[in-house]
């Protein structure tokens, strides 16, 4: 066997983007059907049944509020898992120590991975996009149309990356499957559901007004929100301002984890 | 030519267990080289060191030249057949060599993927996934998997550990193949006789020390002693020998330094010829000159 020429620039990056693309590919039920009856049920009970009695703005129906939360909540939540899981059933499998003994840099694994968790959520984000516009139109017989569709797809790709690292950090961290889904239920849907998905947030009492500031979800559903109506409760420029630099935390925290690992099996 | 493998002083601690204790050989290129040890000696920290899976605590270890520390510019040099087979859930056996040529920048490798799936006998399995595979067809995965990017080092850390007969041999006669070709072999392995079989060198690891490096038949030859059984007709109180260790029924048996020639014992006999009926030799094995070490060590 002669050696054979190696091109270490973009194959290896692409290579495992393109193989965590596959893996949620792969399970398609579990990938966008859940995300898909998920937002339907949302939409059915809050969008349909209890927005007739909410009022949240006299510009916009609740239905059109709630559309954009849901549609980063499905991001946010995709892209984390997509990342988390993986790295947890290569944990379990045995094979994450690949990663640790090919030509893959620090870097590229971080950015391959938070890509293809940021598609994942992309895509989920689109579904829940067109089952919205599906009931948006039922209830108001209209179209909902997008205010500021680059904005929209600049908070839905930061949003969707830095979750995604996230969910690298975590996954990394992680000792079983049991912490992981610790760290989702009890970190990230209180979280979520806190970010102002349901609701505005003037709505809450002035403490938990004060304490919500701190929740970088808060920054990626009114950003997505401001992207979709042309409004939100905090102003695009401080949306923009911490999704950046979330993003930019977690991609730090993500860098770390992949440097020092572990990366053994479970 | 750099060696394929040089170690020096190489160091490996976990909490207060020196797994690793300033250990230093180097392998000549070409070389099929045996890393010998109990369990719990090293060999795998050693090997994880060399695929910087783990990181030592001192010490250098430079693959044909190139520190395996600066930033993983040894990586594409080696190819490691790991002791414990893994899974890849979703994905099946061709894909799984098509990520991992990826992995090291070979963009299309299908004719090197045929031919290891053709030698590894995986071509009938090439579109299953990988948990339906055996644990036999999940270990040959792994030699491909090591194999993908014609590694010019090869380190097999006990790839032959509950695989059937018919798989071992087709994996030595394939090392030999590879060896043949010029890729340097470092085995660690619990099976002596492969080791004796197919290592030219062989270094004994015990307590993370390595405290013997020798060639293969050196070792032996030092080590152990031949065994000469033979059948004699006839009366055999009156035989004496320095070297007669067991009358028993019509067999004596000797044990004699691995130079010592059987005539020379025959002679020194003096038997009549037609008494002496056969004549069976064992010689001393790889894994009597490890036995020989061990005890000696602890």
């Amino acid at each position: 066997m002669s050696a054979v020429t190696v091109n270490l620039t973009w194959v290896p990056f692409f290579t495992l983007f393109k193989k965590e693309v596959m893996r949620f590919w792969r399970v398609i039920a579990q990938t966008l059907l859940i995300p898909l009856v998920n937002s339907t049920l949302y939409l059915m009970i809050f969008g349909v049944s209890l927005g007739k009695s909410i009022q949240v703005s006299t510009d916009h129906p609740y239905i059109a509020f709630l559309i954009p939360g849901l549609i980063m909540m499905g991001v946010l939540n995709n892209a984390f898992q997509n990342s988390s899981s993986s790295i947890a059933t290569s944990k379990f499998h045995g094979d994450l120590e690949d990663l640790r003994t090919v030509p893959l840099t620090h870097m590229q694994i971080v950015c391959a991975m938070s890509l293809a968790g940021m598609v994942r959520g992309f895509v989920v984000g689109l579904v829940t996009y067109s089952v919205g516009q599906a009931f948006f139109y039922v209830t108001q017989n209209d179209w909902m149309i997008i205010a500021h569709p680059l904005a929209l797809v600049f908070f839905l790709c930061v949003g969707g990356f830095a979750f995604s690292a996230l969910g690298i950090a975590i996954g990394f961290s992680s000792k079983s499957i049991d912490q992981l889904s610790a760290v989702g239920g009890f970190i990230l849907l209180p979280l979520l559901y806190l970010g102002g998905v349901f609701f505005p947030l003037t709505k809450l009492h002035p403490f938990w007004q004060a304490l919500s500031k701190v929740n970088p979800m808060l920054y990626f559903i009114n950003g997505v929100r401001y992207g979709v109506l042309g409004t939100s409760d905090v102003s695009a420029t401080t949306c923009v301002f911490f999704s950046l630099a979330s993003v930019l935390i977690a991609f730090g925290l993500a860098w770390r984890a992949v440097k020092n690992g572990p990366y053994t099996r479970w | 030519m750099a060696n394929p493998l040089e170690i020096t002083g190489l160091t490996k601690t976990y909490g207060k267990f020196k797994a690793l204790n300033n250990v230093s050989f180097h392998m000549e290129p070409g070389e099929v080289f045996g890393l010998l040890g109990p369990n719990g000696a090293g060999k795998t920290s050693l090997i994880s060191i060399l695929t910087t899976l783990i990181t030592s605590d001192g010490g250098t270890a430079r693959i044909f030249g190139v520190d395996v520390s600066q930033d993983g510019k040894s990586k594409p040099l080696v190819g490691c057949v790991p002791q414990e087979t893994i899974s890849h859930g979703f994905f099946s056996v061709e894909e799984v060599l098509h990520f991992h040529s990826g992995y090291y920048g070979i963009r299309n490798n299908q004719k090197q993927i045929d031919f290891l799936l053709d030698r590894l006998g995986l071509v009938e399995h090439r579109d299953k996934r990988v948990r339906q595979l055996s644990g036999g067809m999940k270990r040959r995965l792994l030699i491909a998997k090591a194999l993908v990017h014609k590694p010019r080092l090869l380190l097999l850390d006990e790839p032959t550990a509950g695989v059937d007969v018919g798989l071992r041999t087709s994996l030595w006669s394939f090392v030999r193949e590879l060896n043949a070709e010029g890729v340097s072999v470092l085995l660690t392995t619990h099976y002596l006789e492969e080791a004796e079989t197919l290592c030219k060198r062989v270094g004994i690891l015990h307590k993370g020390q390595l405290f013997k490096i020798e060639k293969t038949q050196t070792l032996i030859d030092s080590l152990t002693t031949r065994e000469i059984h033979l059948k004699v007709a006839g009366d055999l109180s009156g035989i004496e020998h320095p070297r007669l260790v067991e009358k028993k029924g019509g067999d004596l048996v000797f044990k004699v330094p691995s130079h010592v020639v059987v005539g020379d014992v025959i002679r020194e006999l003096a038997l009549a010829p037609e008494r002496l009926l056969d004549v069976h030799i064992r010689e001393g094995s790889l894994e009597d000159a490890f036995v020989h070490l061990i005890k000696d060590a602890q």
